[in-house]
């Protein structure tokens, strides 16, 4: 797979706020079928009102929303938010850097789509500077080489039908 | 606790396994056992049924299962009848749903039962059954499904508290020694020595093959009653006298600590507290052994140990016979596999039987007052607790 553009970023750990919106999000998703046995999501703005989570991803950027009304960073990105229930949130773009918390392997029991992959690694990382601990596979390294405390990177991937989603990568 | 008062007074599992039944065939055995082993109880007097089953639609392509429950089992509900799906946890929802029937005098008369066929022809498509618990479009494109989740409780516990494969091996021993007297279970007349079980596979490291409970077919049924008409059942019952629920997250993005489980404290309490009694009160207990991990982490959460605890409590066998308490004498998910929507039931049978001597002596507690029965669900982010006593609220 192909590394996906990267936007600069300023460096540190603050949550930035967004710069104009680009590229709109895409109308439709090309789903594979049948589509509930692909864990993937719909990813269209016709399916999701997320959409432009996932065009943000396309062009290098995790981000999430933020309530303005309490300040709140939420994850996973919302549509209202559960504290105030605001429904006018904004984008923010995540720091790229953090560390893992815990992780384990997956080395049997790999759901559909997934069994070629075994074994991969998961984790919880912790991202730079905001209070967000965020699952994802971890790429990079073998499991056995992982340690807790290790720094990875955010790394959005496309999954080659047009949708992208977003995983980490452990410095080598 | 409030409204009237409700007891089990009934119930049966099924064998626990690679059965080679159909969902609906389980259906129909648990029903006939049921029947069988009540026989006071009349098809015409169930007036509600409820029915615990976390995914018949993945695992056996059912919808609408109560109705299909209720056909195969020859009861035709007259006030309520409904699914509840709690994931793991099915099963005691459906127990909580009909108590709360009942307290509200809403039915006299209901039916728990709880069924899962998890063994499907190809086990990525049970997989994916199981990773659908999880918060699908954000953690399951990762992987997510519960051993990995459990792994990562195990190594935050190994790395924060010095907890050790040992200790997890300790519970895995102890609950598979006590499925070897329990003819249901899945692991019956198998024995596993500590050294055995830390050489067995990885699956999540540092979660082995000895540390997970199984994917497993079976089914579990109770009945409950009112006050007014437990009389009619002439075995000893067992009294609902307490019961919690917290539901902290579901994102594993929410997850905290991993190693502390407050949303278990807070269930406990409240169920400890409708009991009027304290957890060092219970004689035993059936927890969620999902994983070893899960039983450590909830000896502590219960505040039977101090947090950090709980490895040396498994090691020390304060939780087996001769302990502080007796934790799962029925076997435990780890020994008698955990067939989800099943799982709360048949824990709830187990509580009926100790409390009524009908258990081998093997695991008997020597006459138990109280019980208390705890279910998690998915990745720890709910817990379901329920206090049984021997003796009905005065």
């Amino acid at each position: 797979m192909s590394e996906p553009p990267r936007r600069a970023r300023p460096a540190g750990a603050t949550v930035v706020p967004p710069a104009a919106e680009s590229a709109p999000p895409r109308e439709r998703t090309k789903a594979p079928t049948p589509f509930l046995l692909d864990f993937f999501p719909l990813e269209g703005e016709k399916e999701t009102r997320l959409a432009r989570f996932y065009a943000r991803l396309a062009e290098g950027r995790l981000s999430t929303t933020r309530c303005p009304a309490d300040g709140r960073l939420l994850w996973p990105p919302r549509t209202a938010c559960p504290h105030c229930h605001a429904e006018t949130l904004e984008w923010v773009d995540l720091p790229e850097d953090g560390r893992l918390y815990a992780f384990s392997a997956v080395l049997a029991g790999a759901p559909l789509g997934m069994e070629a992959e075994v074994p991969f690694a998961v984790g919880l990382v912790d991202l730079a500077g905001v209070p967000l601990r965020l699952f994802g596979r971890i790429e990079g390294k073998s499991w056995d080489a992982l340690a807790i405390g290790d720094p990875v990177r955010v790394e959005p991937y496309a999954l080659g039908d047009g949708r992208w989603f977003y995983r980490f990568r452990a410095s080598p | 606790m409030s409204g009237r008062r409700v007891a089990v007074v009934g119930g049966v599992t099924t064998k626990f396994g690679l059965r080679p039944a159909t969902w609906s065939e389980l259906a129909q055995e648990v029903g006939a056992a049921l029947f069988r082993s009540v026989p006071a109880l009349r098809a015409e007097d169930v007036d509600s049924l409820f029915v615990g089953a976390a995914e018949p639609e993945r695992f056996a392509f059912q919808s609408h299962a109560a109705p299909i429950v209720a056909e195969q089992m020859g009861i035709r509900p007259s006030r309520i009848l409904q699914r509840t799906e709690l994931a793991c946890a099915s099963g005691q929802s459906a127990i909580r749903s009909a108590y709360a029937a009942i307290a509200a005098g809403l039915s006299d008369v209901a039916v728990a039962v709880g069924l899962e066929k998890m063994n499907l022809p190809s086990m990525a498509e049970a997989n994916t059954a199981m990773a659908c618990v999880m918060d699908r479009a954000w953690d399951g494109p990762a992987g997510a499904t519960a051993p990995p989740f459990f792994a990562m409780v195990a190594q935050r516990h190994m790395r924060e508290y010095g907890t050790t494969e040992e200790q997890l091996a300790a519970v895995s021993e102890k609950n598979h020694r006590f499925a070897n007297t329990n003819p249901t279970a899945q692991f019956y007349e198998k024995t596993f020595a500590r050294d055995r079980l830390m050489r067995l596979p990885m699956i999540a490291p540092p979660l082995r093959l000895g540390d997970c409970s199984s994917m497993t077919d079976g089914a579990a049924a109770v009945v409950l009653a009112a006050e007014n008409v437990v009389g009619r059942f002439p075995d000893p019952p067992a009294w609902i006298r307490g019961t919690g629920q917290y539901s902290d997250f579901h994102n594993l993005a929410n997850a905290g600590s991993l190693t502390e489980w407050p949303g278990l404290a807070h269930a406990a309490r409240t169920a400890l507290r409708g009991a009027g009694i304290s957890i060092g009160d219970v004689d035993f207990a059936e927890l969620h052994d999902c994983f070893t991990i899960s039983e450590i982490v909830e000896y502590e959460a219960l505040g039977l140990c101090a947090p950090g605890a709980g490895g040396a409590f498994a090691a020390d066998g304060r939780g087996d016979v001769g302990g502080d308490l007796v934790v799962n004498p029925r076997g435990g998910l780890l020994g008698c596999g955990h067939p989800l929507g099943a799982t709360g039931i048949a824990q709830a049978v187990e509580v009926f039987q100790q409390f009524a001597s009908k258990v081998p002596p093997a695991r008997q507690v020597p006459d138990p007052e109280w019980a208390l029965v705890h279910n998690l669900s998915g990745s720890a982010n709910v817990h379901s607790v329920m206090v049984y006593g021997r003796e009905g609220a005065s």
